[in-house]
Parts: structure tokens; C-alpha cells; sequence
């Protein structure tokens, strides 16, 4: 390999790293934690800890009387059945003035379910980590994107760069100098979990293919009446009829979905939707569930409200496979509790793999120039402390907040759900500002914040709720277990790491109080 | 449980073959065995050690959850065996001093 290539990879991955290397660890580190938001829901939402669901549900006997009651003149209702891991089922409907209510109710009662007061992870931390919360004209959806297609090129320029160390693959030496520890950290995550970092950008950026290449569908169905409409319904299926305005009646949704998991050869229905409830031209359209297939390909059958009829069958076509297939591996949403850990141990490799490429370009430059002033890395050792060791800490006391604001709390028109999440973007924001002051000694005081957030999390979940880990154990409440646990993890290696820091000492350190 | 040990049989089988990945590169393989030298045989010796108990690795991930789940889960198990020896390495090297004499004697034998 020629010398100018690897220079131009060297340069291509440092800079690419430096400019990309805050975004792709939030991304990282919010699609981490999404691997467990099932359980992180369990954890903050405290009401949804249910006992596991019964094995079947009776659909006409819990939600039909639900329907009558609450979704008087809906457009449409339905169910969204419960799993292992979502105990609670959700009811939802469109009221007649077109606003979307979801109520989640007790899958053993029927009884509707307090309003959560939380966004939950599903509500903040998923969408934080495709979209960065960043709703203007799509903005976030493109920067993930942006940054995905970066961390493909830094996959491949990091192969490149860092191709001497596969001769040394295994090898970590934490007790050298930090420089020649943090690389050999870098090189080990990069390299023992590159074929995940690569599946898994890879598959986030096809994921989101609709949103980066929307005229795709416009270019491949333009002699349709809607390409857009179309190519939806071709890719993800779809059946509409429109209403009668007769009244009509509804035959049994259990014995529907009963044919439509012998269709699916046993696999039992996830989402079951009554369209036009109540009118002669009614509809029932029953979704298979993901527990059991790796690909997220869509089962859907639509059966005929007053005969139960079937009237449409909708199964993912070859091409479309491919894409929901890839989809699958990136949502992880089946139900394999070995393939969940490895992938956020992996994911965890990803922001290790992040942090430690940051703090080695910051010891570069540290080094090269000591004693002069340099005002831009100040403010990149900033951005990184923050980016890194600061949204931890303020995912962390959204846990914190999350536990300690009242059932009602609410400032103005803010709820408490929302209260939360402007504690994370606070705490996110203070963390800068403690950065751009402290410096190099940022790093450790953060690390300290984050031991002391993790434990406060957990003691809190139990000063609240009562399940302390080991309540919450034998209540067989996993989740709220696992949650804790990791936490507490999460406290013991803080404090390992921030000791070992403050031992260290900051013998390289500019001048704090700053010549930059 | 028949799940759970099989699942235990692919991790070991895994760690297994990584570490003798490792011991076939003679920085790895001095620090383990504590004395100069390279291992008998190498490189190839403990790599064919290390083909086989990945394949077997393989297999048995197959066998347990089908070609789709199965290859995924073997791709990151193995990730997580090579951290994991990467680890044993740089803490507690000794560890791996009885794979050190299980290729020494295979060489013998």
C-alpha cells in the first residue's frame, strides 16, 4: 500500500473522527441504550410493571366493551396485544376530532393504566437516536445520516490507518502511559467489534431509505395515480375501503385471529386495528408479531368486519425482504436475550471505540504542543468532555429526574414527561459549560457526577417504587432488575475510573485557568 | 436449559479458539507461557487448534438457533471472546498457561 494512501487515510480519519465523533457518540450511545427500551420503559414508567401477560387473550371480551365506552365515534380502534417484554397492552383509537389516543390497559383486567407521565425511552431515547430530536425540515434524520455514512468511512480509513495493529490483534495494555492505553483501547473495540459497527451502521442508513431517497419511489412508480401512496403499499402493504355510512355489525375478532395465526403458521398476532367501526363497510386488519423472525417482514391479513371473511393478504415481497430483513438485525426487535446483551455489549465497544479516538487526538495535540497556547483544542476538549462523559451524566439524571418529580409536577403548559427531558438537556448543557472551565479536570469531576447519578438512580427506583434490586427480583420483575443492575455497574466502574484518574493525576494539563 | 448449556458450550468453544488465535502470535504466547520462545509449531499449530474449536463454535450456535440466528449470534459471540481474551491478557495472562501446555503436548504427542 502506498505511503501517500495511508497518509491521506490517516488524515481522512482524524479529521473525519474529530468533526463526526460527537454526533456518532450520541448516536451510539442513545441506539445502546434503545437495545434495552422495552425495559428502561418498565423502569420508568413504574405503573406498566405488570406481571407477565396471560397466554390469550380474549380481544372480544377486553377491548370491544373498552371500545364502546371510550372510542364512541372513532374512526378507527384497536389493540396493540401485549409481549414478554411490553406486559401492558395498548388501546388506541382516533376520537372524531381526529386526535390519536393511546391508553395502555392491564391485558388481565382490561383496566385502563395511569398516564405514565414519562416519554420513557421509547418516547425519547429511540427517536434521540435516529433523529438527534431534531425536527426542522428533517434536520436530524440527515445529520444521523450524514454521520453513518462518516462512520463507514471511518470504519474502512480506520482499517487502513491502524492495519499493523491486526498484527497484534488481543493486545491491551492498560498500564502504559494513557496515549499508548487509549489506542491500544481504540484499535481493540474497533477491531473485535467491526463486524457489527459495520452491519449496524450499514443497516441504519438502509433503514431510513425512504427518508434519504424519497424520490426513489416517485422514479420507480411514476405512471401511479400517488407513487408515494403506492410504493408504500407494494413495500409495507396496505388495504383500504371506504366507509357506507350503513350501520353494520362486528363478528368475533378472536375467531379472526385465531385463522390469521393458523395462517401464519402459529405465530400469533401482534396489532389488531377495526377500521370504520360500526359501519357496514367495516374492516379488521390483524399484524403478525416479531418475536420469532430475525426479518421484520410484515404479516398482514384484513378480514371483512361483518362475515369475517377474509379480504386481503399481504405478505413482504422477495426485493422488500431484503431491506426488512437488514431492518430486522438493526431493530433487534425478536425475542433473544443472548443476541439483546452482545449487541449492547457491542454498542457499548462503539462509544468506547469513539471516546478513546477522541481522547487519543486530544493527547496528540497535547503533547505536540505543550506550553503553547491553543485555543482550539480547549474548546475540542470541551465539545468531547461533553459529548462523551456529559450525556451519560445527563441520561442519567433523566433516570434521576424521573424518580424525584412529583406524579403532577408541570411548569406552565410543561407536563411532567416533558419536565424530564429539559432536565437532559440542562444537565447536557451544564456539563459543556463545567467543561469549557475545568478542562482536563472535567474528565474526572464528570466521572464522579456519573458514579454518583447511577447510585442515586437506583436508590431512588427504590425509595419510590419499592422495588429495590432484590424486591424487584423476586417480584420477577427483569427489567426493572436488569435496569438497576446495570446501573449499579455503571456507579462501580465511575468510581473505579474516577479514582484511577484522580491517581494519574493531570500531569500534561495546560494552564486551566487558560492561556487559550 | 438444553439452551442455556448450549449457549455456554458456543461462549467457551469461542473464548477457546480466540485465545489459542492469540497464543499463536509469540508476543502473546511468551507473556502466557512466561519464558522466551515461540509456541512448537507455529503459527500453525495452535491456529488448526483454533479453526476447529471455532467450527465447533459454529455448529453447535447452528444446531441451537437455525442459519439465520445462529451465524448472528456466533459473529458476536466471537467479538465478544476476542474482547475477552484481549482482556484475560492484559490482566491475568496466567490463565491461559494450561492451553500453553495443551499445545505443547499435542506437539509432543
Amino acid at each position: 500500500m502506498g505511503e501517500s494512501f495511508g497518509r491521506a487515510m490517516t488524515w481522512l480519519h482524524t479529521w473525519a473522527g474529530l468533526v463526526l465523533g460527537a454526533v456518532l457518540f450520541a448516536v451510539f450511545w442513545m441506539g445502546t441504550l434503545s437495545v434495552f427500551h422495552e425495559e428502561l420503559d418498565r423502569w420508568m414508567q413504574p405503573a406498566t410493571r405488570l406481571p407477565p401477560p396471560p397466554a390469550v387473550i380474549s380481544l372480544d371480551r377486553l377491548v370491544v366493551p373498552l371500545a364502546a365506552t371510550e372510542a364512541v365515534g372513532a374512526s378507527q380502534w384497536g389493540l396493540m396485544l401485549p409481549t414478554a417484554r411490553e406486559p401492558m397492552a395498548q388501546f388506541f383509537y382516533r376520537a372524531p376530532d381526529g386526535g390519536f389516543v393511546v391508553h395502555a390497559i392491564d391485558p388481565h383486567t382490561g383496566a385502563l393504566l395511569p398516564e405514565p407521565g414519562s416519554a420513557g425511552a421509547t418516547g425519547f431515547i429511540v427517536p434521540f437516536h435516529y433523529g438527534l430530536h431534531i425536527e426542522w425540515r428533517r434536520l436530524g434524520y440527515w445529520l444521523v445520516g450524514a454521520a453513518s455514512m462518516g462512520m463507514l468511512v471511518l470504519l474502512v480509513s480506520g482499517v487502513v490507518v491502524h492495519r499493523r495493529r491486526f498484527k497484534e490483534f488481543f493486545t491491551f495494555r492498560p498500564d502504559k502511559r494513557l496515549p499508548r492505553a487509549t489506542l491500544d483501547l481504540h484499535n481493540l473495540t474497533g477491531m473485535v467489534a467491526l463486524p457489527f459497527h459495520f452491519l449496524i451502521t450499514l443497516t441504519g442508513v438502509i433503514l431510513f431509505m425512504e427518508v434519504y431517497f424519497p424520490s426513489a419511489a416517485d422514479l420507480a412508480y411514476r405512471s401511479a395515480d400517488n407513487p408515494r401512496g403506492s410504493f408504500f403499499a407494494d413495500a409495507f402493504g396496505g388495504f383500504r375501503r371506504p366507509l357506507l355510512n350503513e350501520s353494520g355489525e362486528l363478528v368475533s375478532l378472536d375467531a379472526m385471529v385465531v385463522e390469521a395465526s393458523a395462517r401464519w403458521s402459529g405465530s400469533p398476532p401482534r396489532f389488531v386495528r377495526v377500521w370504520h367501526p360500526g359501519d357496514a363497510n367495516a374492516y379488521v386488519e390483524v399484524r403478525r408479531t416479531y418475536a420469532d423472525q430475525a426479518s421484520l417482514t410484515r404479516g398482514q391479513i384484513f378480514f371483512d368486519a361483518g362475515s369475517g371473511r377474509i379480504l386481503h393478504q399481504f405478505d413482504t415481497a422477495p426485493v422488500m425482504s431484503t431491506q426488512r430483513f437488514l431492518s430486522g438485525l438493526h431493530f433487534i426487535a425478536f425475542d433473544h436475550w443472548a443476541l439483546r446483551w452482545l449487541y449492547f455489549l457491542a454498542g457499548l465497544a462503539g462509544c468506547a471505540m469513539i471516546a478513546t479516538g477522541f481522547v487519543f487526538w486530544l493527547e496528540a495535540r497535547r503533547r505536540r504542543h505543550a506550553g503553547t497556547a491553543m485555543g482550539g483544542r480547549r474548546l475540542v476538549e470541551a465539545l468531547t468532555v461533553a459529548s462523551v462523559t456529559g450525556i451519560i451524566a445527563a441520561t442519567l439524571a433523566l433516570l434521576v429526574a424521573n424518580r424525584l418529580l412529583p406524579a403532577d409536577a408541570s411548569m406552565g403548559s410543561t407536563g411532567r414527561s416533558e419536565l424530564e427531558v429539559w432536565v437532559f438537556w440542562a444537565v447536557w448543557l451544564v456539563a459543556f459549560a463545567h467543561a469549557s472551565l475545568r478542562g482536563t479536570r472535567a474528565w474526572r469531576d464528570q466521572t464522579w457526577a456519573i458514579g454518583g447519578l447511577a447510585f442515586t438512580a437506583v436508590l431512588l427506583n427504590g425509595l419510590t417504587t419499592g422495588h429495590h434490586p432484590l424486591a424487584a427480583l423476586q417480584a420477577q420483575l427483569w427489567a426493572v432488575a436488569g435496569v438497576d443492575a446495570v446501573l449499579l455497574m455503571t456507579g462501580a466502574a465511575a468510581l473505579a475510573v474516577a479514582i484511577r484518574l484522580g491517581r494519574r493525576g493531570t500531569p500534561h494539563t495546560l494552564g486551566v485557568d487558560g492561556n487559550g | 436449559m438444553v439452551d442455556g448449556m448450549l449457549l455456554a458450550v458456543i461462549v467457551v468453544c469461542a473464548y477457546l479458539g480466540m485465545a489459542m488465535l492469540a497464543l499463536s502470535q509469540p508476543p502473546h504466547w511468551r507473556r502466557v507461557a512466561g519464558e522466551p520462545g515461540a509456541p512448537p509449531g507455529c503459527p500453525r499449530r495452535p491456529r488448526r487448534i483454533a479453526v476447529l474449536l471455532l467450527a465447533a463454535s459454529l455448529v453447535v450456535a447452528l444446531l441451537r438457533d437455525g442459519p439465520v440466528f445462529g451465524s448472528v449470534l456466533w459473529v458476536m459471540v466471537l467479538s465478544a471472546a476476542a474482547a475477552a481474551v484481549a482482556v484475560t491478557l492484559a490482566w491475568q495472562p496466567r490463565t491461559l498457561a494450561q492451553l500453553v501446555r495443551l499445545v505443547d503436548s499435542a506437539h509432543r504427542g
